[in-house]
């Protein structure tokens, strides 16, 4: 296992384990710093060259339209080499956009890590 | 247009940066909640001011920071309005074509949010600008209080 560090407050711990990474993403996005999570997220896929990305929601109560916009953008990413993201611990809120723009069934969901792992 | 220190009218004025999105979502919630919404649905009311506001920095404004917005709150016996108004390039997204939402392709999500969480969204040309108004309807006939 690789751990990484990031000079982003956005990202509370990255790591890697064979072809996936784990990043836990840290507080609300929003258009004032989903640009920034795009950033740090693609930064980390490329340094890793990582097939499947394990994305923890857990201390993420809020989302807007504009940190799905980056997720989306990942998702298209990674299916092009034939990857996938899940994302785990999902909050109310931001399980309820997921479900409000038709991605909670595109998107592979796990109740926690050890269970993302397995998917 | 009540005065802003009329209790019962949530008027605030921002310019035109995303860190200020996240201010006007939490006061718009906060004055939900007082209003006696459902926790549900105050969460709903801040992310389409969030989604409001979004657009309007990123379209009507085209990213440009320093340029005026304002927020309007007030409610009613049966209902909630919300009215924004930007001085930026009056572009109408009602008067877009509605295509049917691909969850895939970025982009359009905010007005998505708005049409399913409220229940009228109008926008009113304005000569120098653009007035969003939305509206949502107590729920189970029970009347919102005053903040």
């Amino acid at each position: 296992m690789v751990e990484f560090n990031t000079a982003s407050d956005l990202i509370a711990s990255a790591r890697q384990e064979r072809q996936t990474v784990v990043v836990a993403i840290r507080g609300d996005v929003d258009l004032h710093n989903s640009t920034e999570m795009r950033t740090e997220l693609l930064d980390i896929l490329i340094k890793t060259s990582a097939r499947k990305l394990v994305l923890n929601l857990e201390q993420v109560p809020y989302m807007d339209s504009s940190a799905v916009a980056v997720l989306v953008e990942l998702l298209q990413r990674l299916r092009k080499s034939g990857g996938k993201i899940v994302l785990t611990n999902l909050q109310p809120r931001v399980r309820g956009l997921l479900e409000i723009a038709r991605l909670n069934t595109i998107f592979v969901l796990a109740a926690n890590e050890a269970e993302a792992m397995g998917k | 247009m009540k005065p802003a220190d009329d209790p019962t009218f949530l008027k605030l004025r921002i310019d035109s940066a995303p860190a200020k999105v996240a201010e006007v979502r939490r006061a718009v919630e906060e004055y939900c909640r007082q209003i006696g919404m459902e926790d549900k649905v105050c969460c709903n009311m801040g992310l389409c001011v969030n989604e409001a506001l979004a657009n309007v920095i990123c379209h009507a404004y085209h990213g440009q920071t320093g340029r005026p917005i304002e927020v309007m709150v007030q409610v009613r016996d049966d209902r909630l309005e919300m009215a924004i108004r930007d001085w930026g390039s009056g572009e109408n997204p009602a008067s877009q074509l509605r295509h049917e939402h691909d969850p895939l392709v970025p982009g359009g999500l905010g007005m998505v949010c708005l049409r399913q969480l409220m229940d009228d969204v109008v926008f009113t040309p304005q000569p120098d600008g653009m007035l969003l108004t939305m509206t949502c309807r107590c729920q189970h006939n029970k009347p919102f209080r005053k903040p």
